[in-house]
């Protein structure tokens, strides 16, 4: 191991000099560390420790600082104070070049990939060997292969990352960490994308770096995973530390009082609860609110994303759509909301077909949409607080009349939800911008539930929340269902899944390989149909 | 609630206002080294760019025949920009209106003023609108990149209005391509006739508030501004994102083209190549040191009136080339720029 | 026959000397892009290259100092472009508009300063055809390819030299992935501002020297009116090349054979108004938008700002 890595273009990592005593001496120190955003505290005083040929796992909900201050040990962003020691040594890490010659590997949540090129250029850019011309970088190549298979990574170097299933697009990160010889690599919720196998696997192959020498931080929200990989957990909540603990000595109660804090009543919350959400017999007499049949959709590459994929949702029931990201939830979705034309098959709402229907008057008959990606698809950064939540429903009689708006209405009616959502802004003139991602996410909330709506449809509606926002989602959610919304949930995260479906169906490559009810729910299963390995009628 | 609401809108304002004030002043005095480097008394250059308009009853006209066509075409791109669009296209636009309004003054010279003239600035606001409406189209029907195109159909109306001021109805007469008049029903009444003062710049006022209106008010205007702020979750929630792109761009082309129709209708009563001077650059300086803001666009597109007009003096009695004013412009819309980032960090 | 023959010789020849303003300004524009900055001040820059360039030859008399001069001019309007955006991350359709004003003012200005306002303008020689030795001898090919001036060769070797940069070499590959995704770039050691400045800097260059080509082709004088939308066009023409040095190359043939074509027919007169003839390129230009840019890729990045401390950013 030592000898594939030190031959690697930054042979002169501090991280990899054999210091004697080094089991005395921490390998990283963070000291102190301090972030704002604008007015926003990110990291407010944190410190944190790696040892040598350690797994830590950083725990912490959204919001927590977790990335923030692994993206400062990387040189993405410029701390405001603390510091920054590699055994022992005083360090100053300004770019990501710096951390990369001093040992560090970041494998980042959002990929950080070119997807036109191909897998070697990804991993020899910015690196001096990518000068070599054609012929020579073949031996390059087959660096990159070995060190691939060493971790059990089986990959082409020549093919395109736009071409890659999202395993090995992973893979690829890790690579890239590894080829400028990384022997301290940072992951950043790393199983977001990952079925459960998959996980398995990533778990495997980190002890197998650890016992080559490397050491690992493993930042992720999810406590189970942490106790599963960790050795030493550091938990962060607000910006702040609360608590660093050895694995063996956790329990997993004190750990979920660490990251939740007295914000939240454990005892009452949805997440932590250990009695299980009844599932509720659908009204089957009245027909479905939503019913899908045979449809078939493109992607934006006009390639068919959706195929053959039909199902019904209830009033009064939450159906789950399980699966990897980019297997056609967002096609599938957004042509449910006809925000994407649809090739073929039937969509009809409340017994209606919706061939001929346009998004708007989809929404003004009571289709609400949490989108996936609020920046891009639900937010209006430059507008006001008041434009943003009457976006789509900016026509209807509260908000004006004969083609004129009413702002006055507008803006009270936007106080009443600030405050019943508790969005923490100046008021509704304030610049949308400026507020938090928590915030954005309850305004969005507010706006669906602030309309009468018999269909909400939700894509990973509590992606990058923290702890209390995402129980306030969720008992929301259990509310307006009790209350008989029918609600379409599609996510990622398959723990959300079960605890709030009645049932899930499960997304693979554009098709539905099976829905499962309540009773029948288990992860190993679902994480099989999520990676087509097993469909099920 | 509110007077506190009041005080914010006070606060607001000045906290508008301030930037401006120091970015002139900023650029006053980074152009007067300019000024004085080229040898030049930059007080005295000063007094003239800033006075002439106020000094005599001909200079606070020839102020507000420059403000006219200015306020419109600024309008005529703040209105696409509102949607995220860039309409550089005001210049032909402009032309082709004014090739419109002359065609129809022209053709149906001995009409009555009560029908021609309406006619006219109809003539003028409808060909502006087409005009627009090839690049609107092309953005609508095949997603080709506005700015290039709308840029493009300005040298394309070059080419029209020299054919026809030199084919289709030349004033042989005249020693530049000019068109024989249109017919006295197609003058736009004046409100002072020495120097000759038109009431089309009563109209562009109100073109100004009913711009202001429709934005701020009406759910239309309220989509074009989402369009703006983020075409894609525009979509998402419902609104016919390309109509609003194609809708801004012809109502910037409506705006240009009625500008064409007073340029016609109201100073020159006949088509004369080059009348659309520098308004389109004009137009988008103001546009852009306005911010895009309707409201912001008539105080700015004032000012630089009078800085136009007083450069014009300047150029006659103390023979510093007019296209100083230029940098003075480009200055003032660079520090206005700059004070967006001071305030960011 | 014959005839025929000597004028297609002919105008090819003309083609390629009219290349030269688009390849440059094209590149350039290319060169930008490619790490993310979206120059549209080509109009502005060509404007005060022309004028500078023409003013520079007037004074000194010397093209190569104009050439020299206008160069300069360019890069300067480049690191302004550069500094504006990637550092203080202002839009880049404002701040190149803003640019292709300061351009448009300045070029007029300092030509009204220098020569002021005269009955006969004044006029500098032309650049002279530098013949290629044995090359220049070759039928048909010879004179079209090997008897032009040296900006027509420089032209052509520049774009061949940018394929080999972009597509051969670690630089490039490191310069094209900036454009593409910054941030991933960032991540892995590649110096993003870095990256811009250079790029942008000698697209401005290139852009600077596009512009004065044309005095020195052409008329021998500088007017107002002198680069007609070439700068616009170039724009199109790094789309209709997909942003990659050789297509450009290619294309710069068709618009170049278009100005040619107009300029053959005018003096030809058959009887076509001689307005159309003038405006064909940009005709030319907006079917060309219209039929081609569907299948085009840009760089993913194309027109946006890094900000690597932005949060909104994924």
């Amino acid at each position: 191991m030592g000898m594939t890595l030190s031959s690697s273009p930054y042979s002169y990592s501090i991280l990899q000099e054999r210091l004697p005593l080094m089991s005395r001496v921490p390998l990283l120190e963070m000291n102190q560390v301090r972030k704002v955003f604008g007015q926003n505290v990110a990291l407010d005083d944190v410190s944190l420790q790696l040892h040598s040929n350690e797994i830590l796992g950083l725990l912490g909900g959204n919001g927590a600082g977790k990335t923030t201050i692994m993206n400062i040990l990387y040189g993405l962003y410029k701390p405001d104070a603390g510091e920054i020691c590699l055994r022992g040594e005083k360090v100053s890490i300004n770019s990501p070049r710096d951390a990369i010659e001093l040992g560090i590997g970041m494998v980042h949540q959002h990929f950080l990939q070119i997807e036109s090129f191909t897998v070697m250029q990804n991993i020899i850019l910015g690196t001096r060997s990518s000068s070599l011309p054609g012929d020579q970088r073949n031996g390059e190549k087959e660096r990159i292969t070995t060190m691939a298979r060493r971790f059990d990574m089986d990959i082409d170097p020549d093919s395109v990352l736009e071409a890659l299933p999202m395993g090995a697009r992973q893979k690829v990160e890790i690579l890239k960490a590894l080829y400028r010889g990384a022997r301290l690599l940072i992951l950043d919720e790393p199983t977001t994308n990952l079925t459960p196998q998959e996980v398995d696997s990533l778990f495997k192959s980190l002890r197998v770096m650890v016992e080559e020498g490397m050491s690992v931080i493993f930042i992720t929200h999810k406590l189970r995973e942490v106790l599963e990989a960790g050795d030493r957990i550091t938990v962060l909540r607000s910006g702040q530390n609360v608590i660093t603990t050895e694995i063996s000595k956790a329990t997993e109660e004190s750990l979920v009082k660490a990251m939740v804090g007295e914000d939240l009543d454990v005892s009452k919350s949805v997440i932590f609860s250990q009695k299980d959400v009844q599932q509720t017999a659908a009204s089957t007499e009245v027909g479905p609110i939503l019913e899908v049949r045979d449809l078939r959709v493109n992607n934006d590459e006009r390639q068919l994303a959706i195929s053959d994929c039909s199902f019904q949702v209830h009033s009064g029931e939450i159906l789950g759509i399980a699966g990897v990201a980019g297997n056609g939830q967002r096609e599938l979705v957004e042509s449910l909301l006809a925000i994407r034309p649809r090739l073929s098959g039937e969509i009809s709402y409340q017994d209606r077909p919706t061939i001929d229907e346009d998004t708007r008057s989809l929404i003004e008959a009571g289709v609400a949409y949490i989108p996936e990606d609020r920046w891009s698809d639900g937010f209006l950064p430059t507008a006001n607080v008041a434009q943003n939540l009457i976006l789509g429903y900016h026509r209807t009689p509260t908000f004006g009349s004969g083609g004129l708006l009413d702002w006055k209405a507008v803006f009270s009616t936007t106080r009443t939800l600030i405050d019943e959502y508790n969005v923490k802004t100046a008021g509704p003139d304030e610049l949308a911008a400026n507020l938090s991602g928590g915030n954005i996410q309850r305004l969005m909330i507010a706006r669906v539930f602030s309309q009468p709506i018999e269909l909400l449809i939700a894509h990973n509606p509590t992606r990058g929340l923290d702890i209390p926002s995402t129980e306030g989602v969720y008992s929301k959610l259990l509310d307006a269902k009790d209350k008989g919304l029918a609600t379409l949930l599609v996510s990622e995260n398959l723990d959300e899944l079960m605890l709030l479906c009645d049932r899930i169906a499960t997304i693979y490559r554009g098709s539905l390989v099976g829905i499962l009810p309540r009773d029948r729910f288990d992860k190993y299963v679902i994480g099989r149909m999520m990676s087509g390995v097993q469909s099920y009628e | 609630m509110s007077d506190q609401h009041s005080t914010n809108t006070a606060r607001q304002a000045l906290a508008r206002f301030t930037p401006y004030l120091l970015a002139i002043i900023a650029s006053f005095a980074a152009a007067g080294i300019f000024i004085a480097a080229m040898g030049f008394n930059v007080f005295e250059a000063y007094e003239t760019i800033l006075f002439t308009s106020f000094r005599t009853q001909n200079g606070f006209i020839q102020t507000l025949l420059k403000f006219a066509p200015l306020l419109l075409q600024a309008l005529a791109f703040t209105i696409p920009l509102t949607a995220g669009k860039f309409n550089i296209g005001g210049e032909g636009q402009l032309i082709v209106g004014a090739i419109g309004a002359t065609a129809v003054g022209i053709l149906f010279t001995d009409l009555p003023a009560v029908l021609l003239l309406p006619m006219v600035l109809l003539g003028g606001v409808i060909a502006g609108a087409l005009w627009a409406a090839i690049p609107a189209w092309l953005l609508y029907r095949f997603n080709i990149n506005e700015i290039l195109t709308t840029v493009l159909m300005n040298f394309i109306s070059f080419s029209l209005i020299d054919y026809v001021a030199t084919e289709i109805w030349r004033d042989a007469t005249a020693g530049h391509p000019t068109t024989i008049p249109i017919g006295s029903g197609g003058e736009l009444p004046l409100i002072i006739s020495k120097p000759p003062l038109h009431v089309g710049v009563l109209l562009v006022i109100l073109v100004a508030v009913a711009v202001q209106f429709y934005t701020s008010r009406t759910a239309s205007g309220y989509e074009m501004i989402v369009t703006g702020a983020n075409p894609r979750a525009s979509q998402v929630f419902g609104i016919p994102v390309k109509r609003m792109f194609l809708m801004s761009l012809v109502l910037g082309g409506v705006l240009a083209g009625l500008s064409g129709a007073l340029e016609v209708s109201g100073v020159h009563h006949r088509l004369i190549e080059g009348l659309q001077s520098n308004f389109l650059l004009l137009g988008i300086i103001i546009g852009l040191i306005a911010k895009g803001d309707s409201k912001t666009v008539p105080f700015v597109a004032f000012f630089i009136a009078v800085l136009e007009v007083g450069a014009s003096a300047l150029q006659r009695t103390m023979m510093v080339p007019v296209e100083m004013v230029f940098i003075i412009e480009a200055l003032v819309l660079l520090f206005v720029l700059l004070s967006d980032v001071v305030r960011r960090r | 026959m014959e005839q025929f023959g000597v004028q297609l010789v002919n105008f090819s020849k003309l083609v390629l000397l009219a290349i030269v303003p688009y390849v440059l300004a094209s590149q350039g524009t290319m060169l930008g892009g490619r790490t993310g900055i979206f120059n549209v001040a080509q109009e502005g820059i060509m404007l005060v290259g022309a004028s500078i360039g023409f003013l520079g030859a007037y004074l000194f008399d010397s093209l190569t100092i104009g050439i020299t001069l206008a160069l300069l001019t360019g890069a300067l309007f480049g690191l302004a472009l550069a500094y504006f955006t990637s550092t203080l991350k202002m839009n880049q359709f404002v701040i190149g508009l803003a640019l292709f004003f300061t351009g448009l003012g300045l070029s007029t200005l300092l030509y009204k300063f220098v020569v002021g306002i005269t009955l006969q303008p004044p006029l500098i020689p032309t650049l002279k055809a530098v013949k290629i030795p044995l090359l220049s001898e070759i039928p048909i090919l010879g004179p079209i390819l090997f008897a032009q001036n040296w900006l027509v060769y420089i032209a052509i070797l520049l774009s061949l030299a940018l394929y080999y940069l972009l597509y051969r070499t670690r630089f490039g590959l490191d310069l094209r992935s900036v454009g593409e995704n910054p941030k991933a770039a960032d991540s892995l050691g590649v110096n993003v501002p870095r990256m811009q400045y250079i790029s942008t800097i000698a697209g401005g260059a290139l852009m600077g020297v596009a512009g004065a080509y044309l005095p020195m082709v052409y008329t021998g004088t500088f007017t107002e009116g002198i680069v007609h939308g070439r700068g616009w066009i170039a724009i199109a023409l790094t789309f209709f090349g997909g942003w990659s040095p050789l297509l450009i190359l290619a294309g710069s043939l068709f618009f170049a054979g278009i100005d040619v074509l107009a300029l053959r027919v005018q003096v030809g007169g058959y009887g076509i108004p001689y307005q159309f003839l003038l405006t064909l390129p940009h005709l030319a230009t907006i079917l060309m938008m219209t039929l081609a840019f569907k299948w085009v890729r840009v760089p993913s990045f194309l027109g946006q700002n890094y900000d690597r401390e932005s949060r909104t950013l994924t």
